[in-house]
């Protein structure tokens, strides 16, 4: 990943350079009918998330209500409202990994992240998810860290593990 | 580039200086770009390839390029060479080195790298030798895998925008239309209506402004037809648009592609921009007035909007939740105006069908359904992949013969198909055609192909919990009937699956789903039932055992049990509890908890089925830890080392009698457990020996008799009483048994060999499996000549082989009519019989047995014998091959085929009798339809296992405790803690620790044990292989 997702603060402050290039792409399509989601595919790309101030901007220069946007972006599992982290961690929940112990791993990391599950550490490092099974029950339990499975995972290894990231 | 694309003729330029190109070099190289390669990193091979010919100086005779999908993705990366046309598996950048090395520089093809057949345990290099391709008739996908997928010329080349071309010069649209009602042609998105008749709506409809939409929103788990033809020859569906918008009249098409597929809409975009370039795209189109352009418009994760009216709105920008119907989509859809919708698959049919004819297309397929069907075969199958079929091929074919069938020898149990809004279809239908009226007929439907093939692993109330999961979370929610009635069902499905079903759950379920499916608004919510109602139908049991017994037979339910082993044990062994005992060197402790569900762990640890290591999870990792083999250690160790004494502690006697019939296995696990509780035991046997089927059914050099003697002694000890040589019915009257018993158990087996009826049974020299085996166990004088010829492929059939052997035959012949690797016995004792010099003829059928002059048999005439269609028990029939006969001479014949039970001493009209001659039991008490009779074993069951038998025999004794006044509760024994020795530390692949084993040249004596079990310290080795699934 090599856009690091801006925190809803950063917006605030350097809206005008930000808001710039959003402008360009509703411009582009302020008058063809129906491209409001791809302007929130466009404007997710450029600020990793769509918070509130960043909808009210879109709904105001599209003039369509706030709703009527928040509304699509809440329809749609690819919008995220919420910044994500720098890397997802998914703790694989799945059969063979639940029974072997995939709780207590949830348990500790929520512990070391101080986070709960679906959120994202304050620093913007890590968001915490859980996954159904990834196909790595031999070595249950298991965890993905973005594309990068951690096999046999216990309590003790975790934070060598997020010591890499 | 030659500009903008006008005639025939500029296409047959491009065409002609394509081939040209191409034809300048010697080899071609295809690399396949598909996304499941591209995931097994194909680039990483492409690159080796370029560079290792380069190395070489190859680069101007070989020509390499990455294509679309091939479909065999569970082998990825793939390539093929041509013009060789071998087809080369699981590359990686090193293995695609060494096949230019051998196969471009020298010439020779490196056999090791190309495509293996399992099933046939042999390479095959040539593609169309391979049986994943043969059956295959690609329409759909008639440019994947073959063509340079991001070249427009390459798809000219192949034909290209011929068929546009022609269309728009030559056809009127009512033409066009006319000609694709003739093929045929139904959506292949999964509704399955026809092509032609939805265009004549779209045409007719009056507007000035019309649409066209490609639905490439393929949202099933599982299915990825549409993403591998758009990824692999996207301009198919480019031109098949321009057709359809031409012959509706719509100037503007859409395709509609989820945000999952960025792959597809990558080369979708570039390959329209491509086409724009050639003028294939924009205004005056082939020289005519008519005007085409197309918009990719990308989803953004939600499911509903496969649906066309939520697809719609989706287009438009707004949240998918889909709209009421009429108005239909062709009378006012997209942006108010008329819409045609279709699925991507049946895009890319139709320039086909305007190139070839309609008569070409409707050659293929059945009666009522046109064409082909592509499919995404996923799940258990060897094969897993990408496939285009005839409309109307048996399913069984499309999984077992083109799918390769399942995985690692696994059992069919169940295809899913039509995703969340299908259904399943079990090995009883495997011979379905897969056309839409008849799998809609079982209750699943042919939906847009996602087929996924699920094994014995599988339970169906999970997978029922895991669809209604799914379609929870893509339930738009516009509608209560969907939005509460799924959220209901999954609620009832997950305390189901936890273990805390209710009585009345499964009725529940179907009332609601009736319910779901009369009153949703669209065909999501109509249709989201359906998986669960479907395993239902066929898995009610299933759903029974978990609300009932809370047991998940799959072991996939966790909350219901200790261990995958344990759950699969019939006897629920604590498998991973001794298992550590052994880690911990605490051997006789064991044997000891062995001991307290199964009083038979030596016999156990030689000759059972190992169910439990069929499920174990180490398997997934390297092998199944040897569970069976530990057990056998254990017991072993315990016999050389048995104390003096035990703490054990029987109960005092309560003064009732039970009766056993039968003092095999099953009659005798009964007896111990019940003398353990307080009941006097008397046991009644036939034979002059105790152990019944163990004692004279398998032979010594398996089972020694003093291991069975062993452990008949120790539950003699514990005061069970033996009678032998006491046939009830001959000996004893069974109505004074009833009399003087409180209860009975009959547990006598089935011992009579059935007969393979063809003439000439009755010659001498023809002796039934069982009754051979009896008399070389109770050392009667069998005598054999030099050719034996052994009938069958269960276990029977090669104990019979094997003694035979040991008797002295010179050869040993077993006739087999299907194939080796469908035989029902034990894989190891099959390869230790071909160790041993016996014979095995596959697919080969006795016709009849033929006498000699002293009346003897001395030939056997046979038939040979071919595979056919699927029997309902999921395994394809064997079929004799007219005029195949051929003789064999032989001096003796073990004909072991099966067994049946036969109860002289009940007349049958007194009590409940299946057609098969077993017991009709109740299945939770094993109580026949006699009052206080109870029957377990083969004799309720027909031939089973010896660990079922144990199982029932230690169910009959909780269940005639119940009968009898008391709780049902077994005194097992003291008990015994198990330590918590797991270790933490990286697990490192291991395959099993080996066993001693006999020489083959050492076991010619009938006597000698071939298998001589554990070293100690290789069985504490093993014993830390175990993965501890127990922990939680």
């Amino acid at each position: 990943m090599s856009k690091r997702p801006v925190p809803c603060t950063c917006l605030r402050s350097a809206t005008s350079s930000k808001y710039s290039e959003l402008d360009k792409i509703i411009e582009l399509y302020k008058n063809k009918e129906g491209s409001l989601i791809q302007i929130l595919h466009l404007a997710q790309e450029i600020y990793g998330h769509l918070p509130l101030e960043l909808q009210q901007y879109i709904a105001d220069s599209l003039d369509i209500p706030l709703s009527e946007v928040s509304g699509v972006i809440t329809f749609y599992s690819f919008f995220s409202t919420k910044p994500r982290g720098e890397h997802t961690i998914r703790v694989c929940l799945g059969t063979a990994c639940y029974v072997r112990g995939g709780k207590k791993i949830i348990e500790r990391l929520s512990e070391i992240l101080g986070v709960g599950l679906g959120e994202t550490t304050k620093d913007g490092r890590f968001t915490f998810e859980i996954a159904r099974c990834i196909g790595a029950c031999g070595l249950a339990p298991a965890m993905m860290i973005d594309n990068v499975v951690y096999k046999q995972v216990n309590v003790n290894k975790l934070e060598s593990i997020l010591a890499r990231y | 580039m030659s500009g903008i694309v006008t005639t025939i003729a500029d296409l047959e330029q491009i065409k002609n200086k394509y081939l040209d190109h191409v034809s300048k070099y010697k080899c071609q190289v295809l690399i396949c770009g598909g996304a499941g390669c591209i995931s097994s990193n194909c680039a990483e091979v492409k690159d080796s390839v370029i560079e290792t010919l380069k190395k070489f100086g190859l680069e101007d005779e070989v020509l390499v390029y990455e294509t679309g999908c091939m479909g065999l993705c569970a082998v990825g990366p793939v390539m093929l060479v041509l013009p060789y046309r071998t087809f080369y598996t699981d590359l990686t950048a090193e293995s695609a080195a060494d096949i230019v090395k051998s196969h471009l520089v020298d010439g020779r093809i490196l056999m090791e790298c190309t495509y293996y057949d399992k099933s046939l345990n042999r390479h095959v290099p040539r593609i169309d030798d391979i049986e994943f391709f043969k059956d295959q008739v690609r329409i759909a996908l008639r440019n994947c895998g073959i063509m340079e997928h991001d070249n427009i010329e390459a798809y000219i080349a192949r034909d290209g925008y011929i068929a546009a071309c022609k269309a728009l010069n030559e056809k009127t649209p009512e033409e066009i239309i006319e000609e694709i009602k003739k093929s045929g042609l139904k959506g292949r998105g999964g509704a399955g209506f026809p092509t032609g008749i939805k265009w004549e709506a779209g045409f007719k409809a009056k507007s000035d402004k019309k649409f066209i939409v490609c639905n490439a929103d393929e949202g099933d788990p599982g299915a990825f037809m549409d993403r591998s033809i758009i990824e692999g020859d996207p301009h198919t569906i480019i031109e098949g648009m321009i057709i359809g918008g031409y012959a509706i009249g719509a100037n503007l098409g859409y395709v509609y592609i989820r945000a999952e597929y960025p792959i597809a809409v990558d080369r979708l975009s570039k390959a329209i921009e491509e086409a724009r370039r050639y003028g294939l795209l924009g205004q005056k189109l082939f020289g005519t007035d008519f005007a085409f352009d197309l918009e990719i418009r990308i989803g953004a994760g939600a499911f509903v909007c496969g649906e066309e009216t939520a697809l719609m709105n989706s287009i438009e920008g707004k949240r998918g939740e889909p709209r009421q119907k009429p108005p239909l989509p062709f009378q006012k859809g997209l942006f108010r105006c008329p819409t045609i919708i279709n699925n991507a698959e049946t895009l890319a049919c139709v320039p086909a069908i305007l190139l070839n004819g309609s008569e070409w297309f409707s050659q293929y397929g059945t009666k009522e359904s046109k064409g082909t069907k592509v499919f995404a075969l996923a799940g258990d199958l060897a094969n897993a992949g990408i496939v285009e079929v005839p409309v109307g091929m048996p399913l069984g074919d499309i999984l077992f013969k083109i799918g390769g069938g399942m995985k690692d020898k696994k059992k069919f149990k169940a295809a899913q198909i039509g995703g969340p809004s299908g259904g399943c279809i079990t090995q009883e239908n495997l011979n379905v055609p897969t056309d839409y009226k008849s799998i809609t007929k079982l209750g699943a439907i042919m939906g847009s192909g996602g087929l996924i093939a699920m094994n014995e692993d599988t339970c169906m109330v999970d997978t029922a919990r895991y669809f209604m999961d799914f379609i929870q979370d893509e339930s738009c929610g516009k509608c209560v009937a969907c939005r509460l009635g799924t959220k209901r069902m999954l609620e009832i499905l997950e305390r189901i699956t936890q273990g805390n079903g209710e009585e009345g759950d499964i009725e529940l379920l179907e009332e609601l789903g009736a319910t779901i499916k009369e009153t949703a608004m669209c065909g999501l919510g109509q249709s989201a039932p359906n998986p669960v109602l479907s395993t239902i139908k066929y898995f009610r049991h299933e759903y029974e055992e978990h609300i009932k017994k809370k047991y998940c037979r799959a072991g996939v339910c966790s909350e219901l049990f200790i261990s995958p082993c344990e759950n699969t044990c019939p006897a629920n062994v604590n498998v991973p509890g001794y298992i550590s005992l052994v880690a911990a060197g605490r051997f006789i402790d064991a044997y000891n908890l062995i001991r307290q569900e199964n009083p038979f762990p030596a016999v156990c640890g030689r000759i059972c089925t190992r169910p439990c290591e069929s499920k174990c999870r180490r398997r997934t990792l390297d092998e199944a830890v040897a569970i069976c083999d530990l057990k056998r250690f254990v017991a072993d160790y315990a016999y050389k080392n048995e104390k003096p004494y035990s703490n054990d502690i029987i109960f005092p006697k309560n003064g009732k009698k039970v009766a056993i019939i039968g003092a095999g296995a099953s009659g005798l696990t009964c007896g111990y457990y019940l003398v353990r509780i307080g009941y006097d035991v008397d046991v009644y046997e036939a034979e002059s020996v105790a152990g019944g089927v163990l004692a004279f059914g398998i032979p010594e050099y398996r089972l020694p008799q003093s291991v069975i003697a062993h452990e008949i002694e120790l539950i003699k000890q514990a005061g069970v009483n033996i009678f032998l040589n006491t046939e009830v019915g001959r000996d004893v009257d069974f109505q004074d048994l009833r009399k003087k018993y409180d209860a009975i158990y009959v547990a006598t087996g089935t011992q009579f060999p059935q007969r393979v009826n063809i003439p000439g049974e009755e010659l001498d020299g023809v002796i039934h499996g069982i009754n051979f085996l009896k008399n070389v166990n109770l050392k009667r004088e069998v005598k054999l000549g030099n050719t034996v010829a052994v009938i069958g492929g269960g276990n029977t059939a090669i104990d019979s082989a094997r003694t035979a052997l040991r008797l002295g035959a010179k050869k040993v012949l077993i006739l087999y009519r299907r194939t080796i690797d469908a035989m029902p016995a034990y894989e190891s004792e099959i390869h230790e019989a071909i160790a041993e010099g016996v014979e095995i003829m596959e697919l080969v059928s006795p016709v009849r047995f033929i006498g000699g002059k002293t009346g003897s048999v001395k030939k056997i005439e046979c038939i040979r014998m071919k595979l056919g269609e699927f029997d309902n028990s999921g395994r394809r029939k064997s079929i004799p091959i007219e005029g195949s006969d051929f003789i064999i001479e032989v001096d003796n014949v073990i004909p072991a085929v099966s067994q049946y039970s036969d109860l002289p001493f009940i007349r049958k009209e007194e009590i409940g009798v299946t057609s098969w001659g077993t017991f009709i039991i109740d299945e939770d008490t094993l109580m026949t339809t006699m009052d206080g009779v109870f029957a377990g074993g083969d004799v309720a069951r027909g031939p089973d296992t010896v660990i079922s038998a144990i199982a029932d025999g230690k169910k009959a004794a909780i269940s005639i405790d119940l009968y009898l006044g008391g709780k049902g509760k077994l005194n097992k024994g003291p008990k015994i803690n198990i330590p918590d020795n797991f270790d933490e530390d990286e697990i490192v692949s291991h395959e099993r620790f080996p066993l001693d084993m006999l020489p083959v040249e050492k076991r010619m004596d009938l006597d000698s044990e071939v298998v001589l079990g554990y070293h100690k310290l290789n069985a504490i080795a093993e014993s830390m292989r175990c993965l501890r699934c127990d922990r939680r």
